[in-house]
């Protein structure tokens, strides 16, 4: 048996990602993608409304986090202004439903264009800025749209916030967290795909180019600005389809939960799960959801308790909990 | 097609008050391996830079075959089949060795939607495989870059800007750090590249055992002017020369 595993787990320490893995490896990768599949598909019937919104919630946290971990994880470029292009998506979709009664699928459409949009033109400006500087230019962005959506009262309802109507298809009404799981688990599975085909490709690979080093990335050939500019905006669309699938269930928006404190919420959640890999993003999405959702009836424990979780895996985890898992795995099979 | 593959004619770099480069020229004839050499300070890596365009001349004009590249972007410089290596090793450091040569192979690998989506991307796979094996890192291909020796590390760097498939190759000391056995092994790629692939290479180098081997022409810099050219024999034969490495000792070849 150990002599085996030594071979299903080659590496100690040191990572090498694009690894070959053996073929036992890809098959319980596959085995756990045709199980977590199936969970995905059983689910509804196995539950109730409120474990539903618990799921669709978490998708929408997934999708939040692919956002940020191509921005920051692929391409080391530290935006904090994700809630406000969440939000934007949120009120786009919301709106477009509203005001013009448009099908799900065209608001949701709508919502990732806009804020991929203000994304585009906001990391025009942003991104000639690095490090400390950019965290802080977008960190005022993402206030400031905050502020935006508190203030400009005909449009998103001010303080008062904005209530959000049934998304329709035609003579389809999404009216209860059942209806609107499937829609959110296409959309999220659909995402998903999306980050693996845009890791792999040549986008990919220039996003990891200017993250490692951004001027033998411009020896090679990379415009390195438009890479990062292109990195911001997609992520930004990506957290304007996040909002998009949080208004297909929700009822309701204010501006309180579109601040600093969601995008903090969303980079840990990637930290945790391991900075710049898929598999991190989405299972950092779904631990640390999961976790703030059972301390939700303790709001002030909640801040401290998200504070120590972080401070324990920088200290122990810096690579994050998959790739400790990994390890810890890799150290019990060599025994 | 012109004679020479670059001509930097009357470059000029100042830094403030400082003239690190001053009226500056040099020609580099296609098919053949440039050094340029000269005391530490004396301008030869920021006549590198501004050629790879890393730097922008204050004054002078760089044309690389005929066509006028002085203030075209850096990341322009692939597509006009320019490579460079870097003197501080700047690899994509947390990537494997595959990786960080697919990146070189960039500008290539967009040829069709099918390539820019792949992994690996059909144009290209076999090149970088042939590029692997040529500098010895087959049996490294998973290896995350850091990870690697330095000797390897910088054999790592050539491949990767040989999958730009270069028509200029720009190096930037590539000798420094490496051991006896290791320069041999570099004067016989080069000599090779340039021989057989017709790749036109310019280095900076200190290490004067590889200068003196491999070059077909040598220019010599001091203080940012130019002070002699010629065959490396001509060169190292040169008064002036003598006197700017005076207290330096010219190892021959």
């Amino acid at each position: 048996m150990s002599d085996k595993s030594v071979l299903m787990f080659p590496r100690p320490k040191s990572d090498t990602p694009g690894l070959a893995k053996p073929g036992s490896m890809l098959l319980t990768q596959g085995a756990l993608m045709a199980l977590g599949a199936a969970a995905l598909i059983v689910l509804p019937f196995l539950v109730t409304g409120y474990v539903l919104y618990i799921a669709n919630l978490l998708l929408v946290f997934i999708v939040l986090c692919l956002g940020l971990h191509l921005v920051i994880g692929e391409t080391g470029q530290f935006a904090l202004a994700h809630a406000a292009f969440y939000g934007i998506g949120i009120y786009t979709s919301g709106l477009a439903g509203n005001a013009l009664g448009w099908p799900f699928p065209l608001s949701m459409l709508l919502a990732g264009l806009v804020a991929g949009a203000v994304g585009l033109v906001i990391g025009a400006v942003a991104l000639r800025m690095r490090d400390i500087y950019l965290a802080l230019a977008t960190f005022a962005f993402g206030e400031a749209m905050q502020w935006v959506f508190l203030n400009w009262d005909q449009v998103t309802g001010g303080p008062n916030g904005l209530r959000i109507s049934p998304a329709r298809l035609g003579s389809l009404e999404v009216l209860t967290d059942r209806q609107a799981y499937p829609v959110v688990v296409i959309v999220a599975l659909l995402m998903i795909v999306l980050t693996v085909v845009i890791s792999r490709s040549r986008l990919g690979r220039s996003f990891r180019a200017v993250r490692e080093s951004d001027v033998a990335a411009m020896a090679m050939g990379i415009p390195v600005r438009r890479a990062k500019i292109t990195a911001f905006g997609l992520s930004a669309f990506y957290a304007g389809i996040a909002g998009s699938m949080f208004a297909t269930f929700s009822t309701y928006i204010h501006p309180d939960s579109l601040g600093f404190q969601t995008t903090i919420l969303v980079l840990t959640m990637v930290v945790v799960g391991g900075l710049g890999s898929i598999t991190g993003a989405v299972g950092g999405a779904i631990v640390f959801g999961l976790i703030s959702e059972f301390l939700r009836q303790t709001p002030s424990y909640q801040e401290i308790i998200y504070g120590l979780i972080l401070i324990v895996f920088m200290m122990y985890a810096p690579r994050g909990l998959f790739a400790f898992v990994r390890d810890l795995m890799g150290r019990m099979a060599r025994g | 097609m012109a004679e020479n593959l670059l001509e930097v004619t009357d470059l000029t770099v100042r830094f403030g008050g400082l003239t690190a480069v001053n009226k500056f020229d040099i020609a580099v004839q296609r098919g053949t391996i440039h050094a340029l050499i000269g005391p530490n300070g004396a301008g030869k890596s920021t006549t590198f830079n501004c050629i790879s365009r890393f730097y922008e001349p204050t004054a002078g004009r760089i044309l690389l075959n005929g066509v006028d590249v002085t203030r075209s972007p850096a990341s322009a410089m692939a597509g006009l089949g320019v490579a460079r290596t870097f003197q501080n090793l700047e690899l994509f450091g947390e990537l494997t060795v595959f990786e960080n040569v697919m990146i070189g192979a960039h500008v290539h690998a967009g040829r069709s939607w099918a390539d820019a989506l792949s992994a690996r991307p059909s144009g290209v796979v076999d090149h970088i495989e042939h590029l692997l094996q040529r500098t010895g890192l087959t049996a490294y291909r998973n290896t995350v870059a850091r990870n690697l020796d330095f000797g390897h590390q910088k054999l790592l760097e050539l491949a990767r800007a040989l999958a730009i498939r270069p028509r200029l190759l720009l190096l930037d000391e590539p000798a420094a750090g490496l051991r006896n056995r290791e320069i041999a092994a570099l004067d016989a790629l080069l000599t090779d590249l340039c021989r057989r692939e017709g790749i036109t290479i310019l280095l900076v180098e200190h290490v004067m055992q590889l200068v003196m081997a491999i070059s077909d022409r040598v220019t010599v810099l001091n203080f940012g002017t130019k002070i002699a050219e010629g065959t490396p024999d001509e060169v190292r034969n040169d008064p002036s020369v003598i006197e700017a490495y005076l207290g330096q000792e010219m190892v021959h070849a």
